[in-house]
């Protein structure tokens, strides 16, 4: 770089014009413009209701689709259909067409898939010792509506526990 | 980085920067008119937003795009932008105080340089900026700004004949 050091030295010798003196008071008038702007703007009261707090709002979103998909569950859930179970007593037989506008119970399998024997054990203060069984089950509930022929199954996973008194031998 | 100058510093800082920020606007832009426009615009829009002053790659960056838009607006044409700058190439002097013949020679050869050399020159000789923040300014590394501007001087050495 030092070949051209003597040019650059000429270079640095010719001197751009110097702005116009206008050019000064305009820019100091545009600076002033704009801190007057940017404290007009710091000065506006702006109701709280116009800003906008994402935070909150994402909060509020989450919170109704959390009820939204939670009302959505519960109105799809069978254990509405319950009390059903509980009524099972028939219907007198000429309310037939009230029967048919509902589902009813159609029916109820316990399927054991495994039986667990967990030993003897002694329940609290018994002198007898106790086998616990663990049987672990699938239940299914069943409606059906006898009008439109729509049925409704449940099924769910259980899991019982019994204890059996041993009997000295 | 906050630009923690007083009110009044930005004539101090104005008063440097502005013959070489009109020198470097004056490259694309047919009048000094236009070209105080352009700088005028680029220092109020890099004062308001309180960047810091020694960032001169990007008050010369800002100049340099306010003043590509201004071409734009101007031509009214959507052209690329080397097609317009290479039509204005010897139309447009940058603008120098002269002294002499010399210094008179020495500003024409300055006019028949390649527009992506000038600039260069500019940048570094009346801005004294850096090839690191040359390169920031044009987006090129500082190695190719660097031999941009060898490029140049050597064209300018060629052309410029000491009267």
């Amino acid at each position: 770089m030092n070949d051209f050091s003597e040019l650059e030295n000429q270079l640095r010798k010719l001197r751009p014009a110097p702005p116009s003196p206008e050019l000064f008071s305009r820019v100091e008038r545009a600076l002033v413009d704009v801190a007057e702007e940017n404290e007009s703007a710091d000065n506006v009261v702006r109701p709280d209701r116009f800003r906008m707090n994402w935070v909150s709002l994402g909060l509020g979103l989450a919170a109704a689709a959390a009820l939204l998909i939670v009302a959505r569950i519960e109105s799809n859930r069978p254990a509405k259909k319950i009390p059903a179970v509980a009524s099972l007593t028939p219907a007198p037989r000429d309310k037939a067409s009230a029967i048919n506008d509902q589902l009813v119970p159609a029916g109820f399998t316990q399927v054991v898939y495994n039986t667990r024997d967990e030993g003897l054990q002694f329940a609290n203060g018994a002198v007898q010792p106790m086998r616990r069984v663990r049987y672990q089950t699938h239940e299914t509930l069943q409606w059906r509506n006898a009008a439109t022929g729509a049925s409704l199954r449940v099924s769910y996973p259980s899991e019982q526990v019994d204890l059996i008194p041993v009997s000295g031998q | 980085m906050d630009n923690v100058a007083t009110h009044e510093d930005w004539k101090v800082c104005f008063s440097s920067l502005a013959p070489g920020l009109l020198l470097f606007a004056r490259q694309w832009l047919r009048s000094s008119a236009d070209a105080e426009d352009v700088v005028q615009e680029a220092f109020v829009r890099f004062w308001r937003r309180n960047h810091n002053i020694e960032n001169r790659a990007l008050l010369y960056a800002t100049v340099r795009s306010i003043a590509l838009d201004f071409l734009r607006r101007d031509n009214r044409r959507a052209r690329r932008e080397s097609d317009v700058v290479a039509e204005i190439e010897h139309s447009v002097q940058p603008k120098f105080t002269t002294e002499d013949e010399t210094q008179r020679a020495l500003a024409a050869a300055m006019d028949h340089l390649p527009g992506e050399q000038r600039e260069v020159v500019v940048m570094k000789i009346w801005n004294e900026l850096t090839f690191a923040e040359i390169g920031s300014v044009l987006g090129i590394s500082q190695n190719t700004a660097a031999s941009r501007y060898r490029y140049a001087l050597g064209a300018l050495r060629k052309n410029f004949t000491p009267q």
